[in-house]
């Protein structure tokens, strides 16, 4: 029975290590090619080398890295504020209040999601050219043009309201007895306990913000507002790339998203598991 | 239900205050200051700094006039150019943009008055013929010429050496010489002859156009595939190509580098534009030499020289567009000392005709074995055959993608291309 259950064991970890390597293998390839020359990246050398320093180097001299690395950051920590705040109170409104509407709008709500993001653009882009004659901070070119259509989307406001099943509503009474608003109920009682979904929410949010692209590629047009991901864009336009530099900057750009993943991930199981219950 | 009530009537609210914006007309663009013009280009080794040379040469013209170069990936231009024209507004556009010359009548169909006539700025004879028609549509000019695609051979002469062969051998060739040489090379030193991803047909292009054909009639929109005897021959040297074993299959562009900097494949037929990747590799200098590209065997028309890629600049027809035009046509379109100095600071060829006989064209390179490569592409540049991109080069591409292979699984050819002509029929309307 127990070499049995060994042997078992054994396989377990053997999937486990063939689709660690699968997964883990790409990142391992970008952080040795971000010390290699570009012709030996090319050449597909999978040993590090010596030359992450000089890469750097040359991503700092072509092309306007803090800059970037400001916009996205900036971009990013707004729009998961917004989208936290938003998309929870919509969650939490549609489970809480009782409505016969109700229902027919978050149907709706659901039915956006099937709406593929390109066929969005040219409409939303639209929308924003005409906003920038009478308000031009919210124009194409700025960055709130970039994070006001990502403050809200329907699949978070569906995870809050699917997460806000579970949330045990006497509580809320409770609150409301002793005389807190409503606003006072949702702030004081329904954000501290919900923090794991908070965070589970946040980290995908922030994610999707921080890697988003084709949006802020088309509305943004000065290369001082551009965001990260365009300025990668960038590097790899030339005929010849320099792959070395490519991926150092790939690696900068990895770095505080996977960081922040790693941080908050037990808050992100929990959060996610919270969900599906 | 109040509240719900209440939420409706504030966006309502906030989407008439909206589009009460969007019907003031655009006055802002309108009273931009015009002395600021933008570009977009890609490439920062090559397009963004010819035009930061060019900006210092205007700078001697018009001093007060603001360059703003933004530098973009290409597909990020087509992807912007793309929203914001087909979305009917003009905010954010440049003022000159660059595009790639198979796309460039694409852009003219669709979006007619959004690019600005240039016909008369520039002396449209002094540039290859080819290359003036890439950015002409409906008879008047668009496109103000930049860089050639001139394609070449290159070749690394040690092996050829190996195989008992030398340079002179591979002069005016055809495509069936060039696999026989590529057996004995292959023979010799084990290497292969080139390196071909199955997903880019480039070769197949550069092959058509050396008979002065293309993908579609010289309308630019009917598609010619199944009765176009230079398409057919490509596609036959493409099979031979494969079956003699000579090709080193590779399945990106960072491969396709990495297959001459390693010293892996004896050549590269391709354009000019590759020569900085070629000379990446600085351990192989002296080993390299650069001959007059194949021509198709038994199409007669074919010619050694074709093109590959290549682009020219366009003009938005938005305010400053005068500027614009003046900006262009006195650096790319008729400065001499201009284009000497793209070729000294850049390597990049122009098409303009008589800069080829300026100095710096006509310089020797030591990393090509003292060959003046220059003045041999731009010579060959003026043989280049003119065809009409037309309008869905890149969408006839992805069919003949998949026709290639089926072609080379063993499916008859006609049928093949028969199936071809009748997809794209279909599929472009």
């Amino acid at each position: 029975m127990i070499k049995m259950s060994n042997l078992k064991r054994f396989f377990i970890y053997l999937v486990l290590v063939i689709a660690c390597m699968i997964s883990v293998f790409p990142f391992l390839w970008m952080i040795v090619s971000s010390t290699n020359k570009s012709v030996d990246v090319t050449k597909g050398s999978l040993l590090p080398g010596i030359f992450f320093m000089q890469n750097l180097h040359h991503l700092l001299i072509s092309s306007d890295l803090g800059t970037a690395l400001f916009n996205s950051a900036k971009v990013s920590i707004i729009t998961t504020v917004l989208a936290m705040l938003v998309a929870s109170l919509a969650g939490y409104g549609f489970e809480i209040y009782k409505s016969k509407a109700k229902d027919l709008v978050f149907n709706f709500l659901l039915l956006s999601m099937m709406i593929p993001f390109a066929a969005l653009m040219v409409p939303l882009f639209r929308m924003f050219a005409s906003v920038s004659q009478t308000v031009p901070f919210m124009g194409i070119d700025t960055l709130s043009a970039v994070i006001l259509p990502t403050i809200t989307t329907a699949f978070l406001i569906f995870y809050f309201r699917q997460s806000t099943k579970m949330f045990p509503k006497d509580i809320l009474e409770a609150g409301r007895m002793d005389g807190l608003s409503e606003l006072g109920v949702f702030f004081r009682i329904y954000v501290p306990t919900m923090k794991t979904t908070y965070a589970a929410g946040a980290i995908i949010t922030f994610m999707s913000s921080w890697n988003s692209y084709l949006w802020p590629l088309v509305v943004l047009q000065s290369p001082e507002k551009q965001t990260l991901p365009l300025l990668i864009s960038n590097l790899g336009s030339s005929y010849s790339p320099d792959y070395g530099v490519i991926m150092t900057a790939i690696v900068i750009a990895t770095l505080p998203a996977a960081l922040i993943f790693f941080i908050m991930q037990k808050h992100f199981v929990a959060g996610m598991l919270g969900s599906v219950k | 239900m109040k509240k719900l009530l209440a939420l409706l009537f504030a966006s309502v609210l906030v989407l008439a205050a909206c589009s009460s914006g969007g019907s003031t007309k655009q006055t802002a663009s309108d009273s931009k200051d015009v002395n600021e013009i933008t570009i977009w280009a890609w490439d920062p080794n090559f397009n963004i700094k010819a035009l930061n040379i060019a900006k210092e040469v205007y700078k001697k013209e018009d001093p007060h006039l603001k360059v703003k170069v933004v530098e973009m990936a290409q597909a990020d231009i087509v992807q912007k150019l793309n929203t914001t024209l087909s979305s009917g507004t003009t905010k954010g556009l440049p003022n000159i943009v660059l595009i790639e010359d198979y796309r460039a009548q694409s852009f003219l169909k669709a979006y007619p008055d959004m690019f600005k006539e240039v016909t008369g700025s520039f002396k449209a004879d002094d540039f290859a013929k080819y290359k003036v028609e890439a950015g002409t549509y409906n008879g008047k000019n668009y496109g103000v010429p930049f860089d050639t695609g001139v394609a070449g051979l290159y070749v690394r002469t040690d092996y050829l050496q190996k195989a008992g062969l030398s340079v002179k051998d591979l002069q005016h060739i055809d495509w069936n010489q060039y696999i026989e040489i590529g057996k004995k090379v292959k023979a010799a030193t084990g290497k292969d002859m080139l390196s071909q991803d199955p997903k880019d047909l480039g070769l197949i292009r550069m092959m058509i156009q050396s008979a002065g054909s293309w993908y579609t009639k010289k309308d630019g929109t009917t598609p010619d595939i199944a009765n176009n005897t230079a398409l057919k021959e490509a596609f036959k040297t493409y099979k031979a190509l494969m079956d003699a074993k000579i090709v080193k299959p590779v399945s990106d562009w960072s491969q396709f580098v990495a297959g001459f900097n390693t010293g892996d494949v004896a050549s590269a037929p391709t354009g000019n534009w590759i020569t900085p990747s070629i000379k990446a590799e600085a351990s192989q200098s002296g080993k390299w030499a650069v001959v007059p590209l194949p021509k198709l065997s038994g199409v007669p028309n074919s010619v050694n020289a074709s093109n590959l890629g290549g682009s020219s600049w366009y003009v938005l027809n938005i305010p400053g567009k005068e500027k614009a035009v003046d900006f262009l046509a006195k650096t790319f379109g008729s400065d001499v000392d201009f284009y000497q100095s793209l070729v000294k600071e850049i390597g990049a060829i122009g098409t303009y005709k008589p800069a080829a006989q300026s100095d710096a064209y006509k310089a020797a390179d030591p990393f090509f074995g003292g060959q003046k490569v220059i003045s041999d592409f731009a010579s060959w540049t003026n043989k280049i055959p003119q065809v009409n991109y037309g309008l869905n080069t890149y969408a006839i591409e992805d069919i003949l993608t998949v026709s290639a292979q089926n072609y080379l699984k063993g499916k008859d050819l006609d049928q093949v291309l028969k199936d071809a002509q009748k997809q794209a029929e279909e599929q472009i309307k």
